[in-house]
């Protein structure tokens, strides 16, 4: 097989940390590389099992309505079907919190799974849904996250008044004395809208519940203890007892956190029927079945002094749950967040997540923050200018410092976002261009972080393995996923530098929870951190114990040896010199093959010792620039120059991909993204028309690593899976607002809302609200 | 998904596919490439008891010039060759344009004229799937007299929203209609009806075999707003066809696509650039008429505020490259 | 007819299958010939990972096409760019130029890449913009893909089948 050599790409490391590495920081192309482009990697939807049903999901039409009967006789009596279930065959299955498994007694939005069937073929399927007869008694539904909250509106749920599930305020320090000492105080409204995650793989479940001590699971996840423990305390197992298999998984984007109904649905089939059964999203289903963001309103407000210092900060959100609150821990995330960017007084931030007759919310890349920062990074745009300063003299006025000891807890021991902020203000061109360009021309600055993982237990473990053949080949056994950010790739650079091999010398085992060793995940962006340290542990093992046989052979101590080039050499000594030094492959013989016969196992796990919170945090900076077709309310994103402090580029080619599609997805969000709602129905639900742009949009980009080296991360890195995305839609929407004159109040920004303020502004010359002078 | 159970049948000549029209009962479903037919059965939109295949029809294939120097393009071109076609290239390269706007590459590679010239109406409450029709109820479309884009209206008012009618109206072009009844031609103008059901005068039993553009030495300029570019039906097209030298033209024929439901000719505005010039005068007076021109629109796709404001900037646009190539 | 024999040559291989006529080219290549590689997505043409190309050497949507149309034709999907695990230039370059992530997309994206250098071996900017602008790559934003088609000349010839 011919050998992969990196090529291409656009980077410039500033501060790059000088140290001995020589894997670590190279452009790696990934080890899977071949698999992938040949057709040769396996997907959930490829796996045919013997025997295997097809599933299908009976779906209520209705946004609210109380279930008067169902028949499944009919459905049953179809030849080719093999189990069809209802609430029914599982009353005490719970999948969420008061949240049944197929609806029991009442359906709260369009699209609730009411039944399910499995049969031998697709069409048998799809007919037997046909023949189940369900009776509603159709009932007012509430769809829309204004008309929930409105006083008197229809409770939807007994338990929540005012159709309120959580709330979560916090404060931190004294607001309200630091928005009394403020001499500006500055409020601003803004609206995002329900957005898709936009995972290439479409939602699947390939479940074998055949042997009811045993329930193996095939799909895509970001993290398999999430689901084995769902999954196992729904059907009354231990978590030991279910296995996730997730080989390949096709882009997550925070889409595949939990467990879903399909899951569920799936193996309860499966169980019943005795044979494996597959439920697969339909293209439209798919906008049913995930689990985005939902309708979200902010109030932002912020009390500055008149030299510039932000006093206070305060964030009020009313997020849309949908109809269930299965993802009501993103409810907690903005506050942290709002501490992590500037040296405040104090922060204010109250949350509420409520119901409504709409399919559930949780999360999509980026999404509580970036959609915040769209909205938040506009208002601090807005009290910049009201100050009279260039809005990024007034981020780096209050930016944070390396040290910084946040008011909610946090410690930030590397930041780099000072140095980003000054770097794309001069790559960019910033100060030659902010004000100075012509009409409906726009630039932009958006600042943001993001942590490294972030603790809410005791346990935020991720563990490794890994073995060393004689033949000098080592498998590493890991729990993470990859969803195309490289995690497996750059896990093998980290194996491949600490035995000082090459990567090609790496063989991944993953994807399979009987087999890989724990780990939480491929979320909060822990994967780089906490799982990259778990695997330099698990080869500095096994490296230690090959150290200990060959250090006594030379007559040198252990911590003299230098494992580098694929050679185990003395420090201070020649890497090859005859009788001092071995290949690792001869090193690996000799310990093996010696009198012990030891075969060369490492293992290691990390977990944070931080109580809670992360130990990490990425920064970034990027700025945007923007045309807006006056007459036609189009944008065009000419550039975005982005600066990310990631600790240490573990390997740049991954990164500059990370950055690509953050860079195509926070302007996407920005600028295209939305579900269209009509009722509780989405009128837009297939990729034609839930718009992504495509390769005519593409705007130039600019990428500068700031390397930092982070004390805690792996060889010093920190995340980079979702903090750029955040800034650039931060980026963008400024650019936008500056291109048009105004702070736009909701996303996404298209060419109608974009026309609608522009002939404001003509109408009404320069006595708009909020508007430049 | 599979579609719907169907007869498939893939005649070896014209005369053997209108012989199966005349025979079969109304309702047989005319197949050209599929990229919109088979998304439309998957979606259980259309469920035809029969398919009758007309892509590879050795008859309607190809661009032919005629002795009076018109060009007769068959229906059954895939987009992707006319794209490449040397004399429409060289006499009508707006027309080209048009054809390469819609959707992709991908598309095109299987489209073909005469379907993207039939392109069934578009709603988003009628091109979802079953279970989505279900949800929101039946409309006139579907089998009720309810219509959900626009409250209480009496006729379908889904959108034309094929790219290539536009540019070719604004040609004059007419088109052959075959059937075992014989053939006829009329304008392409002609063809379309203002109802989202019934939205060619095409019977049961006849097949759209030509489209005819008659020579000329007028120019043509095609324009198309969309989401973005290289994948999308239009918000809205503009085709604008006159016989400008010097910035001036005395006859314009206008055409706007994918706004209504029908493509809509703007006769009165044509009529004040031909009299007050292409220039700012006749522009402002030529976009007085969009408004009642377009008449009630709907939201589909875009709100109808947006689609009266990019009516007009289409013509300021569309007008603007008239003035300057012939400047 | 409902349902039938067609013959059909995919990566070089002729062979006889039974369709229906409710079955697409997609159906035929999963379902029936187990070539796994092709993708099922939206399944209504917009997001191009069913892409494979036809015998010319085109991309074309294989869930949008009945299997009945392509009885007597050629059909090339991703498992037919290499021969016997020696990598096409626009393979190789996808690896080297990290134009694949999570790598759902790419046989589609393969597909539409090689059909834009069936079409011109030196293809100019626009001819790779549309030539993509029907498949959907999320992960990479089409950026580096993009990069890897520009220079995909670089790489040798994989040697004849």
């Amino acid at each position: 097989m011919r050998a992969n050599s990196p090529r291409g790409g656009r980077r410039d490391a500033v501060s790059a940390g000088k140290a001995d590495l020589s894997v670590i920081g190279r452009r790696q192309p990934r080890l899977d590389g071949f698999d992938k482009v040949s057709g040769r990697s396996v997907f959930t939807d490829d796996i045919v099992l013997p025997g295997m049903l097809h599933g299908r999901i009976l779906r209520s039409p209705h946004a609210r309505a109380r279930i008067v009967s169902i028949d499944t006789s009919k459905a049953r009596a179809l030849p080719g079907v093999k189990a069809v279930v209802t609430n029914a065959d599982a009353p005490d299955l719970d999948f969420s919190d008061r949240q049944p498994l197929l609806a029991k007694g009442f359906v709260h939005y369009a699209g609730e799974e009411v039944a399910a069937v499995a049969a031998t073929d697709p069409l048998i399927a799809e007919e037997a849904l046909d023949l189940i007869e369900v009776q509603y008694e159709v009932l007012p539904a509430v769809t829309s996250l204004r008309k929930a909250m409105q006083p008197g509106a229809t409770r939807l749920h007994d338990w929540a008044a005012g159709n309120v599930a959580l709330t979560h305020e916090k404060d931190f320090g004294d607001p309200d004395a630091a928005f009394a000492a403020s001499d500006l105080v500055i409020t601003d409204e803004f609206r995002s809208p329900v957005q898709h995650n936009t995972l290439a793989e479409l939602h699947v479940a390939l479940a074998d519940f055949s042997n009811p001590d045993k329930l193996h699971m095939y799909t895509p996840t970001q993290g398999a203890p999430m689901y084995q423990m769902a999954l196992a305390k729904a059907f009354g197992l231990e978590t030991s007892q279910v296995r996730i298999v997730y080989g390949n998984v096709g882009g997550a984007f925070t889409g595949r956190g939990r467990a879903k109904p399909h899951h569920f649905i799936a193996a309860l089939l499966s169980r019943h029927a005795g044979k494996p059964v597959k439920i697969k999203a339909t293209g439209d289903e798919e906008f049913i079945m995930f689990r985005g963001s939902g309708e979200t309103h902010y109030r932002f407000r912020t009390g500055v002094s008149r030299d510039g210092k932000i006093r206070a900060l305060e964030a009020d959100v009313s997020f849309d749950a949908g109809a269930h609150a299965e993802w009501a821990m993103i409810l907690w995330l903005p506050a942290p967040y709002l501490n992590w960017l500037y040296k405040v007084d104090a922060v204010r931030y109250k949350g509420r997540f409520v119901y409504t007759n709409t399919v559930p919310k949780g999360s999509h890349h980026g999404g509580i923050f970036g959609r915040l920062s769209a909205g938040w990074m506009q208002h601090l745009n807005n009290v910049a200018e009201e100050l009279g300063m260039d809005p990024a003299e007034f981020h780096l006025r209050n930016a944070i410092d390396p040290g910084h000891h946040a008011l909610d807890g946090s410690d930030f021991a590397s930041c780099g976002l000072k140095e980003c902020i000054n770097r794309v203000v001069e790559r960019s061109g910033w100060k030659d261009k902010h004000g100075k360009l012509p009409p409906y021309r726009g630039i932009g600055i958006g600042i943001g972080a993001q942590a490294s993982g972030g603790k809410n237990a005791a346990n935020d473990t991720s563990a490794a393995m890994l073995k060393v053949a004689d033949d000098g080949v080592v498998t590493l056994y890991t729990g993470i996923p990859d969803m195309g950010q490289g995690s497996h790739t750059v896990m093998g650079m980290i194996a491949a530098e600490v035995l000082g091999v090459e990567p090609a010398d790496i063989r991944i085992v993953a994807g399979d929870s009987d087999i890989t060793p724990f780990d939480w995940g491929a979320f909060s962006q822990r994967g780089t951190f906490t799982t990259g340290n778990a695997v330099k542990a698990a080869a500095e093992d096994a490296r230690d114990q090959l150290a200990a046989t060959i250090a006594p052979l030379l007559g040198v101590a252990t911590g003299d040896l230098v494992f580098a080039r694929r050679r185990i050499h003395v420090r201070g000594e020649a890497p090859d010199g005859p009788g001092r030094s071995f290949s690792f492959r001869e090193a690996m013989a000799k310990v093996f093959h010696g009198a012990e016969g030891r075969s060369v196992m490492g293992r290691g796990f990390f977990n944070s010792p931080r109580p809670s919170g992360s130990l990490a945090y990425s920064f970034g900076a990027q700025v945007a620039e923007v045309e807006v077709d006056p007459e036609s309310g189009a944008v065009k994103v000419l550039k975005v120059t982005a600066a990310h402090d990631l600790g240490r580029a573990l390997n740049p080619l991954a990164v500059e991909g990370q950055l690509d599609g953050q860079v195509f997805s926070g302007m996407s969000q920005v600028l295209y993204e939305e579900c269209r709602m009509d009722g509780g129905q989405i009128l837009n639900p297939s990729r034609l028309e839930y718009k992504l742009p495509r390769t005519y949009e593409l705007p130039e980009v600019e990428y500068i690593l700031v390397e930092t080296i982070d004390p805690y991360g792996p060889f010093g890195a920190k995340e980079v899976g979702e903090g750029p995305i955040v800034v650039t839609m931060a980026a963008v929407a400024n650019a936008v607002a500056n291109a048009v004159g105004e702070m736009l109040p909701q996303i996404p920004m298209t060419p109608w809302r974009l026309l609608r303020v522009i002939r404001y502004r003509k109408k009404h010359a320069a006595s708009a609200p909020g508007s430049r002078p | 998904m599979l579609l719907p159970d169907h007869d498939f049948i893939k005649p070896r000549s014209l005369a053997e596919g209108l012989a199966v029209l005349r025979d079969s009962p109304p309702g047989v479903r005319l197949l050209g490439g599929g990229t919109d037919v088979v998304f439309n059965m998957r979606c259980r939109l259309m469920t035809p008891a029969t398919v009758l295949s007309l892509k590879d029809l050795p008859e309607i294939q190809g661009v032919a010039v005629l002795p009076d120097g018109s060009l007769r393009l068959g229906a059954a071109s895939r987009l992707t060759d006319l794209i490449v076609e040397p004399v429409l290239r060289e006499r009508h390269p707006a027309l080209v344009k048009a054809f390469r706007a819609v959707a992709s590459r991908h598309v095109r590679n299987l489209a073909t004229l005469g379907g993207n010239l039939c392109l069934d109406t578009r709603c988003w409450f009628t091109n979802q799937t079953k279970e989505w029709r279900d949800t929101k109820g039946p409309c006139l479309k579907t089998g009720t007299d309810a219509c959900h884009a626009i409250q209480g209206s009496p006729v379908c008012v889904a959108l034309n929203n094929a790219d290539s009618p536009p540019a070719l109206i604004a040609l004059d072009a007419t088109v052959t209609l075959a059937s075992c009844r014989g053939e006829r031609t009329l304008p392409l103008a002609d063809f379309y009806r203002e109802d989202g059901i019934r939205h060619t005068v095409l019977a049961p039993d006849e097949i759209l075999t030509a489209v005819t553009v008659p020579p000329t030495a007028d120019r043509l300029v095609f324009r198309k707003e969309t989401a973005r570019q290289g994948m999308d039906f239009s918000y809205g097209t503009i085709a604008i066809r006159a016989d400008s030298a010097g910035g001036r033209a005395t006859r314009l024929r206008i055409v706007l696509g994918s706004l209504t439901t029908s493509p809509r000719q703007l006769t009165a505005a044509a009529e004040r650039l031909a009299a007050l010039g292409l220039g700012d005068e006749g522009l402002a007076a030529a976009c007085a008429t969009v408004r009642d021109a377009l008449g009630p629109l709907t939201n589909l796709y875009s709100p109808a505020a947006y689609k009266r404001e990019l009516a007009r900037t289409l013509l300021r646009k569309a007008v603007t490259d008239l003035r300057e190539m012939t400047a | 007819m409902k349902k039938g024999f067609i013959t059909l040559t995919v990566n070089g291989d002729t062979c006889e299958v039974v369709v229906s006529s409710r079955h697409t080219l997609l159906d035929v290549l999963r379902g029936k010939l187990q070539l796994m590689g092709t993708k099922e997505g939206c399944t209504t043409g917009s997001c191009g990972v069913c892409t494979v190309n036809n015998g010319r050497g085109e991309a074309v949507l294989s869930c949008l096409t009945p299997a009945l149309e392509w009885d007597g034709q050629a059909i090339t999907t991703v498992e037919g760019l290499e021969h016997n695990g020696e990598l096409a230039p626009i393979q190789q370059a996808f690896i080297d130029y990290h134009a694949v992530q999570c790598g759902f997309c790419t046989p589609g994206v393969l597909m539409s890449a090689q059909a834009i250098l069936n079409a011109t071996p030196a293809p100019t900017e626009d001819d790779i913009n549309d030539g993509l602008a029907g498949v959907i790559c999320r992960c990479t934003g089409h950026i580096k893909v993009k990069e890897a088609i520009r220079h995909a000349g670089e790489f040798a010839p994989r040697r004849k089948a």
